[in-house]
C-alpha cells in the first residue's frame, strides 16, 4: 500500500450542456441581475435616442426619422447654453464650497467630546430634509420683510436693511441666496463621508508625522489626503452630479428667475418637456446631459485612479 | 260623425296632443333635472373627475358630488390637481391612454392646445340631446361667446366668472379730508381710477397719507400670473400681439410702455411687491394696509366677512375691512377674465354622456347658483341669472355693487391668450416681465421675449398659429370693442 493517496480524477460531466453550465456557472449566476440591470438602466436611454431622432410633441406624434433636427434646435438654443452656464456656475461654486466646509468639520469632529454624538445627528438635518422643502424653508428666510436673515442683518448693521434677495437684477445676490440653501443642505453629507474617512487613516502614520515634527497642513497633504483622496472624489463625483441635476431648491427659490438668471439644466428640461410636452426635444437634451455627464465621470475616475 | 268616429277622432286627437305636448313637456324640464333623470340608468358607476386642488375641489367633494349621488346614485370620484399641474396631467393621461379621467375642469386657455391633441370630446350633440341650448343662452356673453368653443364646436361648459376687478377703500375714498387733500395735490377728484396715471397718483398719495403700514396698492406679479395684467394693459392701450405676419409685437412702444409702467407702479407698493402672489395680496388687503388691489371676484366676498365662520376658511385672516370696500373695473375699463374654468369631457373616457350630463347639472341654472354662493368655494358667478339673483345680493350689504361689477367686467372682459403653445408663448412673457420687474432693462427683456415668440411661431408652422390666432382673435372678447 503507497502511503501517498492518488489524487482523486474530477467527475466527468455526464453532457456537454452540464460541462457548459459548470465552466460558466459563475456568469450563469449573474447574468440575470446584469441583464435586469441593463434593461432597467439602459433602456431609458436607448429609448431616449430613438425618440431624440424624432418628432414627438403635443401637437405632432412623427416617429419617422429626423436625422439630428432636435439636436440641431437644442445647440442654437441661447436658453440651453445660458442653462448650461448657470449650472456650471453653481456646481463650480458649491461643489469646492461644500468640500472645503465639509473637511473643516470633520476635523471639528474628528476628535470625541461630550455631545459629539448629538451634534453630529444635528448636523447632519438639512440633509435628510426634501429639497424642495428646504427651498421653500428659504425662500421665506430670505423674504424681504418678515424673513430673518434681513431680520438679522438689520439687528447687526441697524437702520432699514431691506434686501430683495430673490428677485433681484443683480446675479450675486440671487445666486447668493440660492447657494446658500444649496451648501446649508449638503455640506452635511460630505461632512459625513469625509468623517468616516478620516476616522480611517492610519493612526501611526500621523503619530510619526507628529513625532518628526511635520506642520499640520503638510500631515494634511503628505499623509491624510492622499488616504482619503478616493473616497473624496467618490464624494466629489456624487455631488457634482447631484449639482448638475440641480432642480428642487432653485425652483423653489427662483423658479429659475428673474427671467432666466438662475434657470439650471434641470429646469429647462421640465420646462421643455414637461411644460411644453416637447418631447423629441427633450430626449435629446436628457441624451446629451447623459452622455456628456457620463464621459466626464469616466475621466475623473480614472484621473483619480478610483477606477484602478 | 257617429259615435264610434266621434270617439275615435277624440282619440286621434288626443293622442296627436299628447305627441306635440311631451316635448314640449321634456324642454320644460329644467336642465338639471333633465341631467338626473337621464344618468339614473348609470347607477352604481363612478365618475372621475379632475379638479383644482384646495378650496376649489370642496364644492364637489362637500356639495355638488355628495347631493349627484344622492341623486342619481353616480360616485363622484375627485382628483384633485394642483393647477400647475392640471394642464400636465391632463394631457400626460391623454397620451398614455389610460382613461383615467372622465370630466376635466379646464383653463378655457388651454382649449386649443386640448382640442388639437385630442384631448376634449365635442360636447354640441349631447348639449342638443339633453336640451341644455337654451340654459346656455343665461351664461354671461363673454364667458358664453369666449371661452365655450374652438374652431365652431362647443368643447367646454364655462362654469368659472373669473375676472380681475378693482377693489378700493370706500373709508378712505370717501373720507373728506383725503377728498380734498388728494384734489389740492393732484388738480382732480378722488375716485377709483379710470387709467394707469391715476392709479399711480392714487397709490402714491395713500402710501403717504396711510404711513409707514399702509400703502397705495399692490398687485398679482408671480410668475404664471403675472402676464394677465401685462397682457390686459397692453390690449387695452391698443397693443395687438401679432402683426399681418404673425410677427410678435409685445416688444412695441405699447408693449414697453406697458413694462416700464408695471415697474413704475412699484414705487408706491410694498417693498418686495415685484414677486407677490395672490396671497401676499391678500393677506395684506384683509389686514387693511391697502388703499386698492386687483384680484379675482372672492375678495369680494371674504373683505365683507361671508364665509369667515366656515371651518375651510380659518387660514383665511380676518377681515379688517368688512363694509369698506367697493369694486370698479380695473384702470382702462376692460378687466382680464384671468383663467377660469370650463367643465370638459375627456375624449378617451369611456363614461363620456354620464361625465357630459354631470357638468350640464353642475353647470346647469339650479345648481349652479347654489354653487357660486357656497362661502368655502372658488366658483364665482357667469351666468346672468347669478348677477340678478336677489339671493345672492342679499348675502351683505354691498354684494349688489359687487355682482353689477362683475357683471360689467363680464361685459368688457379680455378674454385670455389661447392659440397654439399659449403656455409657451406666456411663459417667455413671464421671463421678460419678471426679469424687467426685478430691476432689468424692459426693452431687453421683451425684445428677447418678442424673438422667443417668433421662434415659437416659426417652429410651430406660422399658418396654423395664424389659423388659431384669427380664432381667437375673432372672439368677442379678445381685444377691447
Amino acid at each position: 500500500m503507497s502511503a501517498v493517496a492518488e489524487a482523486p480524477t474530477p467527475p466527468q460531466p455526464a453532457s456537454p450542456i452540464a460541462g457548459f453550465v459548470d465552466r460558466n456557472f459563475r456568469w450563469l449566476l449573474v447574468w440575470p441581475s446584469i441583464l435586469v440591470l441593463l434593461l432597467i438602466g439602459l433602456f431609458p436611454v436607448i429609448y431616449s435616442l430613438f425618440v431624440s431622432f424624432q418628432k414627438i410633441n403635443r401637437r405632432v406624434s412623427d416617429t419617422s426619422f429626423q436625422g439630428f433636427y432636435n439636436y440641431e434646435r437644442l445647440v442654437t438654443d441661447e436658453r440651453f447654453w445660458d442653462s448650461v452656464i448657470n449650472t456650471g456656475i453653481m456646481t463650480g461654486i458649491a461643489l469646492p464650497l461644500e468640500l472645503v466646509l465639509g473637511l473643516l468639520l470633520a476635523r471639528l469632529f474628528l476628535e470625541s467630546f461630550p455631545g459629539r454624538q448629538i451634534l453630529i445627528a444635528l448636523i447632519v438635518t438639512p440633509s435628510v430634509i426634501a429639497p424642495f422643502v428646504a427651498g421653500a424653508m428659504w425662500r421665506l428666510m430670505f423674504e424681504n420683510i418678515f424673513g430673518p436673515i434681513n431680520e438679522i442683518i438689520r439687528w447687526i448693521v441697524g437702520g432699514t436693511f431691506d434686501l430683495l434677495w430673490l428677485i433681484n437684477d443683480n446675479p450675486l445676490i440671487v445666486y447668493s441666496a440660492i447657494l446658500t440653501t444649496e451648501v446649508w443642505q449638503w455640506t452635511p453629507f460630505m461632512f459625513l463621508i469625509l468623517l468616516a474617512a478620516w476616522s480611517n487613516v492610519d493612526k501611526s502614520q500621523l503619530e510619526a508625522a507628529e513625532i518628526d515634527g511635520a506642520s499640520g497642513w503638510r500631515v494634511f497633504r503628505r499623509i491624510i489626503f492622499p488616504a482619503i483622496r478616493p473616497v473624496v472624489f467618490v464624494a466629489l463625483t456624487i455631488r457634482g452630479l447631484d449639482l448638475v441635476r440641480l432642480f428642487d431648491i432653485v425652483y423653489a427659490l427662483t423658479r429659475g428667475g428673474p427671467g432666466n438668471m438662475t434657470e439650471t439644466i434641470s429646469i429647462y428640461a421640465y420646462i421643455k418637456g414637461f411644460e411644453r410636452f416637447d418631447i423629441s426635444m427633450t430626449a435629446a437634451f436628457a441624451f446629451v446631459v447623459i452622455v456628456s455627464l457620463s464621459i466626464l465621470v469616466m475621466v475623473v475616475l480614472r484621473r483619480v485612479g478610483v477606477t484602478q | 260623425m257617429d259615435r264610434r268616429q266621434l270617439i275615435k277622432s277624440a282619440s286621434a286627437f288626443a293622442v296627436a296632443g299628447a305627441m306635440l305636448t311631451l316635448p314640449g313637456l321634456a324642454h320644460a324640464q329644467s336642465a338639471a333635472d333633465a341631467a338626473v333623470e337621464a344618468a339614473k340608468k348609470y347607477s352604481g358607476e363612478t365618475l372621475n373627475i379632475t379638479w383644482e386642488a384646495g378650496l376649489q375641489a370642496l364644492d364637489p367633494l362637500n356639495f355638488s358630488g355628495p347631493k349627484w349621488e344622492e341623486l342619481t346614485g353616480v360616485k363622484i370620484n375627485v382628483v384633485e390637481i394642483p393647477i400647475s399641474e392640471l394642464f400636465t396631467k391632463t394631457v400626460a393621461e391623454h397620451r398614455a391612454g389610460t382613461g383615467a379621467y372622465d370630466l376635466l375642469n379646464v383653463v378655457p386657455a388651454w382649449m386649443p392646445d386640448l382640442v388639437t391633441a385630442g384631448v376634449l370630446e365635442p360636447l354640441d350633440s349631447y348639449v342638443d340631446q339633453f336640451g341644455y341650448r337654451d340654459e346656455l343662452q343665461d351664461i354671461a356673453p363673454t364667458y358664453r361667446d369666449n371661452q365655450m368653443t374652438y374652431g365652431g364646436k362647443i368643447y367646454g361648459l364655462p362654469d368659472d366668472g373669473d375676472v380681475l376687478i378693482l377693489y378700493y377703500r370706500t373709508d378712505l375714498f370717501g373720507d373728506d379730508a383725503h377728498q380734498s387733500a388728494f384734489k389740492d395735490k393732484y388738480g382732480y377728484d378722488l375716485a377709483p381710477p379710470a387709467d394707469w396715471d391715476q392709479f399711480y397718483d392714487i397709490s402714491q398719495y395713500f402710501s403717504e397719507a396711510m404711513g409707514p403700514d399702509g400703502y397705495g396698492s399692490a398687485l398679482i406679479h408671480s410668475p404664471g400670473l403675472v402676464h394677465y395684467l401685462y397682457l390686459q394693459r397692453f390690449r387695452t392701450d391698443g397693443g395687438k400681439l401679432f402683426d399681418g405676419d404673425m410677427n410678435a409685437q409685445v416688444n412695441g412702444e405699447i408693449g414697453v410702455g406697458v413694462l416700464e409702467d408695471m415697474v413704475r407702479q412699484l414705487d408706491n407698493m410694498p417693498k418686495g411687491a415685484a414677486s407677490w402672489g395672490p396671497i401676499e395680496v391678500l393677506n395684506a388687503w384683509l389686514a387693511g394696509e391697502l388703499a386698492m388691489q386687483i384680484w379675482w371676484p372672492p375678495p369680494g366676498r371674504w373683505s365683507a366677512g361671508y364665509g369667515a365662520d366656515v371651518e375651510a376658511l380659518s387660514w383665511l385672516p380676518k377681515s379688517t375691512i368688512a363694509g369698506k370696500v367697493g369694486y370698479a373695473l380695473p384702470p382702462g375699463g376692460y378687466p382680464e377674465l384671468a383663467a377660469g374654468f370650463a367643465l370638459s369631457v375627456a375624449a378617451n373616457s369611456e363614461k363620456k354622456e354620464l361625465a357630459y350630463l354631470f357638468a350640464q347639472w353642475l353647470n346647469s341654472k339650479d345648481i349652479s347658483i347654489q354653487r357660486v354662493t357656497l362661502p368655502y368655494a372658488l366658483r364665482d358667478p357667469f351666468r346672468t341669472s347669478h348677477f340678478e339673483s336677489e339671493e345672492y345680493k342679499a348675502l351683505w350689504p354691498a354684494a349688489g355693487d359687487y355682482l353689477q361689477t362683475l357683471q360689467e367686467g363680464a361685459e368688457t372682459g379680455l378674454l385670455d391668450m389661447s392659440i397654439i403653445d399659449t403656455f409657451a408663448y406666456e411663459e417667455s412673457l413671464t421671463r421678460a416681465i419678471v426679469s424687467a420687474l426685478a430691476g432689468g432693462n424692459a426693452k431687453e427683456a421683451l425684445d428677447q421675449a418678442a424673438g422667443e415668440w417668433n421662434d415659437l411661431t416659426e417652429e410651430i408652422g406660422v399658418d396654423d398659429q395664424r389659423a388659431a390666432y384669427e380664432d381667437w382673435s375673432s372672439k368677442p372678447g379678445a381685444y377691447p370693442n
